[in-house]
């Protein structure tokens, strides 16, 4: 068994197609007659324009226009006057040929790009190489592996794939990606998800293990790979095959459907996500925005403090992804449990009790939390940015937090530069303060989201990470229960949206109870929205009251707990 | 010779499509149309030149025309960064 990174769910059953790119010998040759080099050299920038421009229609058409992104970057790379009189410079002052002239000038901007170290440069960087290797091939009459003709069955096994060869790639003969570079986001697994081809990427030295034509499973799901699959496995693995498949597709007719219930009442099912690249997911699975964007990812496994450069580039790519959608962006919450030592907190005897999140961020507003608003702020141009402050428990914090967003909006001003003038700005509800004062926090914050696993561990008073303890931690005990109605209710009573983000949201027993108490608002894992969906538009919230009413008189959290799954039994 | 400066508004600054709307203006002009920043000179006609100075939103830029549209060429480039780069 190979294991790598799950890139692309699903089962893939076939045949190994080892795709193996000619490593160019580029040689460097003295010509003679300039002239005619330079021409050589223009005719194939015309041909490998030609044939990105024909790629990138293709795919345009067949996957998505933003699929085609890069390579129409391609095309703009191409035809620039300063890439290509360089080139012809070097072929004239240096009597050299278009191969080597291309390597040398195209080496040294891919260099450029890598050393200016951001993250959209490293893909120019990769856009440069990709160009480079295209024309090279065109002069000296290497083919392509024509990834487009392979046979049914087969599973594409490289060491890493380019644009220009994923472009080929059709889920009608491809059952299986396998690479030994790259990772969940790179070009390749972004590809795959979108043709639902399953993948699995970085497994490392997997070409030497195998020959063309080895029988392959690929479970994309898990991330492993099985090489010579006995007929156990093999059937395993087709009924495996089904069962993903028929699920899916029992799934996926609740794509692009609203999510209203039956007596009509419209919920917006929004997704959690840690990471920019998770948005992808979040159009996958057809979520109606972002209800919760943890910011804690950029400042975490790295010695230095995410610059606001850094921080504003990712709030924009999930703000202009989901197009228009609400993006609430949480603004950090760490403490003495994360690891971060750049940022100098000391060990806490209580972590959760202590030093974290907005408190945190209140005392490091100059080096934290302004930099952290502006780039929020600035993202905001982009799209339905929301801002979210985490672990409130008195209304001082919000206010202070709230009057940093305005004059972070007043610097911008100045500047003149773009931001969303009636940006939301709300708070998580997930310590009993808050939830306590929740009528007077309705009538000045602009939303609320009940966060439920600290609002559990909260009011239970229990770490749900002690075994001996745990048991305490569920949400439908009473008391947790009584909390969340009535944040709700507050909320509603002021008129202000109130959502959920932890993990009860997607939970079947609490969904019907989350409904009838009136939540607006569910956030979830990208890959839970489509089941809740199932479920919110299976019910009628006037019948739920019903239940609700009858789950509230419960006294202890086993009756509750009887009762709700009895009640999904019977629906 | 002209030249007038102004600041980037559009948010992910001048990256790689900001920067190709940029260099199409230039090219509808006979001048040379370049602009200056930090101790660099680029090319507003190639996107290569313009990527490598690597400016960012609310970085100011001296954009320098000339030729015989020169006067033309620069307003037009203000007009472009100004209205935000398609962004």
């Amino acid at each position: 068994m190979f294991k790598g990174t799950s890139a692309s769910a699903g089962i893939g059953i076939g045949k190994a197609v080892i795709v193996e790119e000619t490593e160019l010998k580029i040689k460097k040759d003295t010509i003679t007659d300039v002239d005619a080099e330079k021409a050589r050299f223009q005719r194939a920038v015309n041909q490998a324009m030609e044939e990105t421009d024909a790629l990138a229609n293709d795919l345009a058409t067949r996957v998505g226009e933003k699929e085609a992104e890069i390579l129409k970057g391609h095309l703009l790379l191409l035809s620039d006057p300063m890439l290509v009189g360089e080139i012809e410079n070097s072929i004239s002052s240096e009597m050299v040929n278009g191969e080597f002239a291309i390597e040398t000038v195209c080496n040294m901007y891919a260099d450029m790009f890598t050393s200016m170290g951001d993250e959209l440069m490293q893909q120019r960087a990769t856009d440069m190489r990709d160009i480079k290797t295209r024309m090279q091939k065109i002069l000296l009459g290497v083919s392509s592996v024509d990834i487009g003709a392979l046979p049914a069955g087969s599973i594409i096994v490289a060491r890493d794939l380019t644009p220009s060869m994923t472009a080929g790639i059709n889920p009608l003969n491809v059952t299986g990606i396998v690479t030994e570079l790259g990772g969940k986001t790179s070009h390749s697994a972004i590809l795959a998800r979108a043709l639902e081809i399953p993948a699995v990427v970085a497994v490392d030295g997997f070409m030497s293990q195998i020959t063309d034509g080895t029988e392959l499973i690929l479970d994309g799901s898990e991330g492993v790979i099985f090489a010579n699959p006995d007929q156990s496995a093999r059937e395993e693995y087709t009924a495996k095959r089904e069962v993903f498949l028929k699920e899916k597709k029992e799934l996926e007719q609740y794509i692009g459907k609203p999510t209203v219930t039956k007596d009509g009442v419209t919920i917006e099912l929004v997704a959690n996500i840690g990471k920019p690249e998770d948005v992808e997911k979040v159009l996958q699975y057809d979520g109606e925005g972002v209800g919760l964007f943890r910011t804690e990812f950029l400042f975490m496994d790295r010695t230095s403090m995410p610059t606001e450069e850094e921080q504003f580039e990712a709030y924009r790519k999930v703000a202009s992804a989901m197009n228009g959608k609400p993006v609430i962006i949480r603004t950090l919450d760490i403490g003495g449990d994360k690891e971060i030592p750049y940022m100098g907190l000391e060990k806490d005897e209580n972590p959760f009790l202590g030093y974290r999140a907005i408190r945190f961020c209140l005392d490091r507003k100059d080096d934290v939390y302004r930099p952290q608003l502006r780039a929020l702020l600035r993202a905001s141009a982009f799209g339905n940015i929301r801002i979210m402050v985490p672990m409130v428990t008195c209304l001082e914090e919000y206010r202070e937090a709230k009057a940093l967003v305005e004059e972070t909006k007043k610097e911008l001003d100045e500047k003149s530069m773009a931001y969303k003038k009636d940006i939301q700005v709300g708070i998580m509800v997930e310590t009993a303060a808050a939830s306590l004062m929740a009528d007077v926090f309705a009538k000045e914050v602009d939303f609320f989201s009940i966060g439920t696993n600290d609002l559990t561990q909260y009011t239970m008073s229990v770490d749900r990470g002690n075994d001996k303890v745990s048991y305490l931690y569920s949400p439908l005990n009473p008391a947790v229960l009584r909390s969340i109605r009535h944040v709700i209710e507050c909320g509603r009573k002021e008129g202000i949206m109130v959502g959920m983000c932890g993990e009860a949201a997607s939970d079947p027993m609490l969904i019907p109870l989350l409904l009838a108490f009136g939540l607006n608002e569910f956030s979830m894992s990208a890959s839970a929205i489509l089941n809740a969906r199932k479920l919110i538009t299976g019910y009628s919230t006037q019948e739920l009251k019903e239940v609700a009413e009858q789950a509230m008189s419960f006294v202890t959290v086993k009756e509750v707990e009887d009762y709700m799954k009895d009640f999904i039994s019977r629906s | 010779m002209v030249s007038a400066k102004v600041v980037i508004k559009n948010p992910t600054g001048l990256h790689l499509r900001p920067a190709g709307i940029l260099c199409r203006e230039a090219m509808n002009f006979n001048s040379v149309v370049s602009f200056r920043f930090k101790n660099t000179t680029a090319n507003a006609k190639s996107v290569l030149s313009v990527l490598g100075a690597c400016v960012k939103s609310g970085d100011e830029i001296t954009f320098v025309c000339e030729g015989a549209d020169e006067e033309e060429a620069l307003a037009t480039m203000i007009k472009a960064v100004e209205g935000g780069l398609g962004e």
